[in-house]
């Protein structure tokens, strides 16, 4: 499946190709394009749209733990989970949200009140973009960061 | 700069202009109502507006649209709060033909940019690529009407978002890791 890379980059159309026929997804339903773009667009560190061999494994051994974590919770394997499964995987995870933004991921991520795994992905995703992009600028590793307008608008735009 | 910016749709601009008589609002009300409920559901209208190419319009954006305008929380707006919404909608078109130089219903790289330039964004070159890649649905590497309304309905929301963190608007804002993740996810 890695002989569809035109010199050893693939962009989100071959990546979600990729991921469909390698059965990673498990029973539950393939990834959108969607969530394909912002898999790539998490690491791809020089921002051309594509991503090598070297991240593609990082993003599988990613995936399989994501998946592993969701079906946990996903204990009657209906496919999806819950508003509040969701909130303690994200716990589960280490990250420490407040009431509002848990709801925000909630009602952003939820169709028809459930969470299916392809959602599930694209909030990990962004969760660990927006980690990444945070502890990029936090150099003296004090857990504070200062944006500059515009700084804040490409960072956050782009994840 | 665009965050000293507040772009006219976000005014409350009583202007009278013709397309807002209000008996031609209420045949255009009437027609999208299409289950006559007297309140115009998210999928009434989508399926009233047209991004310029046979697929529908985007679903996210159609959510914000109704979500800016239904005052009442009903899912929905009615024939008051439909005037404003179509004003808004209208304006977006005006913006939107400004842009679209060549007519061809797409804003390309160089229109996004000069656009959202207009707006007084200011951001690199690489960034308008990634936004394209970002919001376009269609997959041609140029947004249609509909996904355009979406990339700037987002700016508007962060811009917002930082604002109000921002509270000696000195154009910086310092925030936890905690705050940030809230932050953005309160408005991605």
């Amino acid at each position: 499946m890695i002989t569809a890379a035109q010199d050893g980059q693939i962009d989100a159309e071959e990546l979600q190709r990729c991921l469909t026929q390698s059965g990673i997804s498990g029973t539950y339903k393939p990834f959108s394009m969607e969530t394909c773009r912002l898999m790539i667009s998490m690491l791809d560190r020089d921002m051309s749209g594509t991503m090598g061999f070297p991240e593609f494994k990082e993003l599988w051994t990613v995936l399989s733990n994501w998946r592993q974590n969701f079906s946990s919770f996903d204990r009657d394997r209906s496919g999806t989970v819950e508003p509040q499964e969701l909130q303690q995987a994200i716990s589960a995870m280490g990250y420490r949200l407040s009431p509002q933004g848990l709801n925000g991921i909630v009602k952003r991520y939820s169709t028809h009140g459930k969470i299916s795994f392809d959602d599930y992905v694209a909030c990990c995703v962004r969760l660990r973009a927006l980690t990444e992009a945070f502890r990029r600028r936090d150099g003296s590793q004090q857990g504070v960061v200062s944006f500059a307008y515009d700084d804040f608008i490409m960072c956050t735009m782009t994840i | 700069m665009a965050y000293q910016y507040r772009p006219q749709q976000q005014q409350q601009q009583q202007q009278h202009n013709g397309l807002q008589d209000q008996g031609f609002l209420w045949n255009v009300f009437q027609r999208v109502d299409r289950d006559r409920s007297g309140v115009i559901s998210e999928s009434e209208l989508q399926q009233a507006l047209s991004n310029g190419t046979w697929t529908p319009f985007n679903p996210k954006t159609v959510k914000s649209i109704i979500g800016m305008f239904d005052r009442n929380n009903r899912g929905g707006v009615d024939f008051n709060e439909f005037m404003g919404l179509w004003k808004y909608i209208n304006d977006w078109q005006n913006i939107f033909r400004t842009y679209d130089r060549d007519n061809s219903n797409f804003i390309d790289k160089n229109e996004l940019k000069q656009a959202l330039s207009g707006f007084g964004y200011r951001m690199s070159d690489q960034f308008y690529s990634i936004l394209l890649s970002k919001f376009d649905r269609q997959g041609r590497g140029q947004v249609a009407f509909d996904d355009f309304i979406q990339c700037c309905i987002v700016l508007q929301r962060l811009t917002d978002i930082f604002r109000r963190y921002d509270t000696d608007q000195d154009g910086w804002i310092q925030v936890s890791y905690e705050q940030y993740l809230n932050m953005v996810f309160t408005v991605l």
